[in-house]
C-alpha cells in the first residue's frame, strides 16, 4: 500500500505531462490542422478531444467563426469622375484549413489583408461602372451582389475562405461635393419656404377677397330688398292718397296748398314779402273799404 | 462518476485507489478530529503513519475541491452552455447544475432575457466618456442625393446562446455594422422629405426586418426586438433653412388664419348691416303707409264737411293758415304798384329777427325812407315771441 502510492504521487504528475502534450482540445469555435515535422496529418474540424504524438506532432489552430474584415473608407471615381467615400465590411470564414494555412501564412491579419485588397479592386470596378444616384440607391444591392460573387470565387479558390457576405456600409460624398450639396439643399429648402409663405398669402387673399365679396353682395341684396320694400310703402300710400284726393281734385290742391304754406312759412325768422293788393289783405288796406 | 475516468484518460488504476482513499480518508477523519483532544499519546505514536494519511488526506480534499468546482449556477435569465473538451454538451436552464471540472468541461453563461441596446450615429454620454453624435456613422445620403443625419437605437437580445458563442466572432460588431449597412441602404432608398418627415416608423421597421435577415443569415444567434430611430435631421449646415421651412409653414398657417379672422369679423357684420337695412326699409314702408293712410282720411273727412258749405269752409281756412303763417314769420308788405326799385336789405332783416331791439328802429328808419319815396308802402318789422 505504501508503494502504491508512492508510485501514485510519482506517476500522476507524470502522466498529467504527458496527457498535456499528448492531447488537445479542438474548441467549438476552431478547426485544426495536425502536422508531423511540417506535414499535414489531419484537419481536425470536429470540435473535442484530440490525441496527438507528443513531440513529434504540432496542431495548429485556426478561428472558424465568422471573421470580420471592416475595411478602412476608400474613395472611389464613379462614372460622372465624382469622388465618393465608401466603407464596406467583409463577413468570412474558414472553410478550407489547409489552403488557409498555406496561402496566408494562418494569420487573420494576412488573410484580411489580401481580402481588403481584392474587395477594394472590386468595388472600384463596380462603382467606375455608375453614377452615384445609381450607387446610393438603385444598384446599391446589385453591386453588393456582384462584389460577393467575385470575390468569393477568389477566396475560395486561392485562400480557402468562404466569403458569407459583403456590405457596403457608408457611401459619402467627398468634402468639396458633400458642400456642393448643401448649397442645393439649402436653396431647395428656401424656395419650398418661398413656395409655402406665398402659398399662405395666396390663401389669405382669396379668403379676403372672397370675405370682401361675400360683404358687398349681402350688403347689395339688402339694398335691393329694402329698396323695394320702401318702393312698395311708396306706392300703397300713393294708392291712398290718390284714392283720396281723386274725389275731389280741386279741393284737393286747394287743402294741400294750404298744407304747403304752413309747412313751408311756419318758421320764426323767415321773412315774407307781401302785397298788401293780396286776397288775404282783402279788408287790411283802407282803399278798400 | 463514471465520467471521472475521462480526465485521466488512460490511466484506470485511479478508482480502485479513490475508493481505498476515501476509506482511508474516513478513518483519518474520525482519528483528526475525534480523537485529537482525548489522546496527545496516540497521536506521537502514531506519527509517521499520519503523516502519510496527511498527504492523502490533502490529495482527497484536492479531489473533492476539484469536483466540487464543477458546481455552477445558471440564473433564470440565463442558459448555460456547456462545452465538453470543447465540443458542444448541453444547454442547461435555470437552477444550481453541475459539469465536470475543469479542465473536462467548461460553462459559458449567457443571459438571454436581458435586453441590450446598440447605438447607430450617437452615443450615449452615460455609456461612454464621449458623448454625443458620431457624423461619420450618422450622416448618409437619400436617394435624392440629399443628406440626413439618423440616429438609430437598436434594442437585441440572445435567443441562441449556441450559436451566439460559436458562430461569429464578436456578435455584438457584427450587429453594429449590419445596422450601419441596412440602414444605409434604407435611407438610400428612400427620399428625404420621408425620411424626416412620415418615414420614420417605416424606415425603422425596414431596418429591424432587413437587420434581421442578415444576423440569421450570420446565424448570430441575436435577436432585434426594437429599432427606433432617435432622431432624424438634416445636416447641421443646412439646418438654419430647414428651420426656416418650419417657420414659413407656420407663417403660412398665419396668413390663413388671419385671413380668416378678416373674414370672420366682416361676414357677420355685413349681415347685421344687411339686417338693419331692410329692418329700416320696413320701418320706412310702415311709416309712409300709415301716414298715407292718416292724411287720406283726414283730406276724406274735411271734404266730407267741404262739400257741406263750399265757400265758408274754403274762406276759413285759408284765413286760418294765413294767420297761423303771417303770425310766426316777418313780413315785409309792398306795394305792388309802385313802379320805383325798392331797396330791401334783406340780410340786415334777417339779422334784426335775430337781434330784438335794435333792429326795429332800423327798420322803422328804412321804413320811413321807403315811405316817403312811394308814400303807400308799408314796412313792418314785428319781433316773434
Amino acid at each position: 500500500m505504501k508503494k502504491i502510492s508512492i508510485i501514485s504521487i510519482v506517476l500522476i504528475p507524470i502522466l498529467a505531462i504527458l496527457a498535456s502534450s499528448a492531447l488537445y482540445t479542438v474548441n467549438e469555435t476552431q478547426v485544426a490542422i495536425k502536422l508531423r515535422l511540417g506535414e499535414v496529418v489531419s484537419i481536425e474540424d470536429e470540435p473535442g478531444l484530440k490525441f496527438k504524438t507528443p513531440f513529434v506532432n504540432n496542431v495548429v489552430f485556426f478561428d472558424q467563426r465568422i471573421q470580420t474584415l471592416d475595411s478602412a473608407s476608400e474613395s472611389f471615381l464613379t462614372v460622372e469622375k465624382k469622388n465618393v467615400i465608401v466603407d464596406s465590411y467583409v463577413k468570412w470564414r474558414i472553410v478550407d484549413v489547409w489552403k488557409f494555412y498555406i496561402s496566408t501564412g494562418g494569420t487573420m491579419a494576412s488573410a484580411n489583408l489580401r481580402l481588403a485588397q481584392n474587395n477594394q479592386d472590386a468595388l472600384r470596378s463596380e462603382f467606375s461602372k455608375r453614377t452615384i444616384r445609381e450607387v446610393v440607391s438603385d444598384q446599391r444591392e446589385a453591386i453588393m451582389a456582384n462584389v460577393k460573387s467575385k470575390l468569393k470565387s477568389i477566396a475560395e479558390s486561392e485562400y480557402g475562405i468562404e466569403v458569407v457576405d459583403v456590405r457596403i456600409k457608408r457611401i459619402e460624398l467627398s468634402p468639396e461635393v458633400r458642400n456642393s450639396v448643401y448649397l442645393r439643399m439649402e436653396t431647395e429648402r428656401k424656395g419650398l419656404a418661398n413656395k409655402l409663405r406665398s402659398e399662405g398669402s395666396e390663401e389669405a387673399e382669396k379668403i379676403q377677397a372672397f370675405a370682401e365679396k361675400e360683404r358687398t353682395i349681402i350688403l347689395a341684396n339688402a339694398y335691393r330688398d329694402s329698396e323695394k320694400v320702401r318702393g312698395e310703402g311708396d306706392a300703397e300710400s300713393a294708392s291712398n292718397y290718390a284714392e283720396a284726393y281723386n274725389q275731389d281734385a280741386g279741393f284737393y290742391s286747394f287743402y294741400r296748398s294750404l298744407e304747403s304754406y304752413r309747412k313751408s312759412f311756419g318758421q320764426s325768422g323767415d321773412i315774407l314779402v307781401l302785397s298788401p293788393d293780396s286776397e288775404f289783405f282783402r279788408h287790411f288796406s283802407p282803399s278798400f273799404d | 462518476m463514471a465520467n471521472n475516468q475521462n480526465p485521466w484518460g488512460n490511466n484506470n488504476q485511479t478508482p480502485p485507489e479513490l475508493d481505498e482513499v476515501i476509506k482511508d480518508f474516513k478513518n483519518k477523519f474520525n482519528s483528526a478530529f475525534g480523537g485529537n483532544s482525548s489522546s496527545n499519546s496516540s497521536g506521537s505514536t502514531n506519527a509517521g503513519k499520519s503523516a502519510k494519511g496527511g498527504a492523502k488526506y490533502l490529495i482527497i480534499l484536492a479531489v473533492l475541491v476539484w469536483l466540487l468546482s464543477g458546481i455552477y449556477i445558471v440564473d433564470p435569465a440565463e442558459r448555460g452552455v456547456v462545452l465538453r473538451f470543447g465540443a458542444f454538451q448541453e444547454i442547461t436552464t435555470q437552477g444550481p447544475h453541475w459539469r465536470l471540472p475543469y479542465p473536462i468541461e467548461q460553462e459559458y453563461k449567457v443571459n438571454v432575457e436581458q435586453i441590450r441596446a446598440a447605438e447607430i450615429g450617437f452615443r450615449n454620454v452615460q455609456n461612454s466618456s464621449y458623448g454625443g453624435n458620431v457624423s461619420s456613422e450618422s450622416l448618409m445620403l437619400t436617394k435624392d442625393e440629399n443628406m440626413v443625419d439618423v440616429n438609430l437605437a437598436v434594442q437585441y437580445k440572445i435567443v441562441d446562446a449556441q450559436a451566439y458563442l460559436f458562430n461569429v466572432l464578436q456578435p455584438e460588431l457584427t450587429l453594429s455594422h449590419v445596422v450601419q449597412s441596412v440602414i444605409r441602404q434604407v435611407v438610400g432608398d428612400n427620399t428625404m422629405d420621408f425620411i424626416l418627415t412620415t418615414g420614420r416608423e417605416q424606415v425603422a421597421q425596414d431596418v429591424k426586418s432587413g437587420a434581421q435577415v442578415l444576423l440569421n443569415e450570420y446565424k448570430t444567434g441575436l435577436v432585434i426586438t426594437a429599432v427606433t430611430m432617435q432622431d432624424a435631421q438634416p445636416p447641421i449646415q443646412v439646418k438654419d433653412s430647414f428651420d426656416d421651412v418650419v417657420k414659413a409653414r407656420e407663417d403660412q398657417q398665419r396668413y390663413i388664419n388671419e385671413a380668416t379672422a378678416y373674414k370672420n369679423d366682416i361676414l357677420p357684420k355685413a349681415r347685421g348691416a344687411s339686417q338693419r337695412i331692410m329692418a329700416e326699409a320696413e320701418a320706412y314702408r310702415s311709416q309712409v303707409t300709415s301716414k298715407s293712410e292718416g292724411e287720406s282720411d283726414r283730406f276724406k273727412q274735411i271734404l266730407a264737411e267741404y262739400l257741406k258749405a263750399p265757400e265758408v269752409t274754403r274762406e276759413r281756412l285759408y284765413r286760418e293758415t294765413l294767420e297761423e303763417v303771417l303770425g310766426t314769420t316777418n313780413k315785409v308788405v309792398v306795394d305792388g304798384n309802385a313802379n320805383s326799385l325798392m331797396y330791401l336789405p334783406i340780410d340786415q332783416l334777417v339779422n334784426s329777427s335775430r337781434t330784438a331791439t335794435t333792429s326795429s328802429g332800423q327798420s322803422s328808419s328804412q321804413s320811413q325812407s321807403s315811405q316817403s319815396s312811394s308814400g303807400t308802402s308799408i314796412l313792418r318789422s314785428r319781433e316773434v315771441r
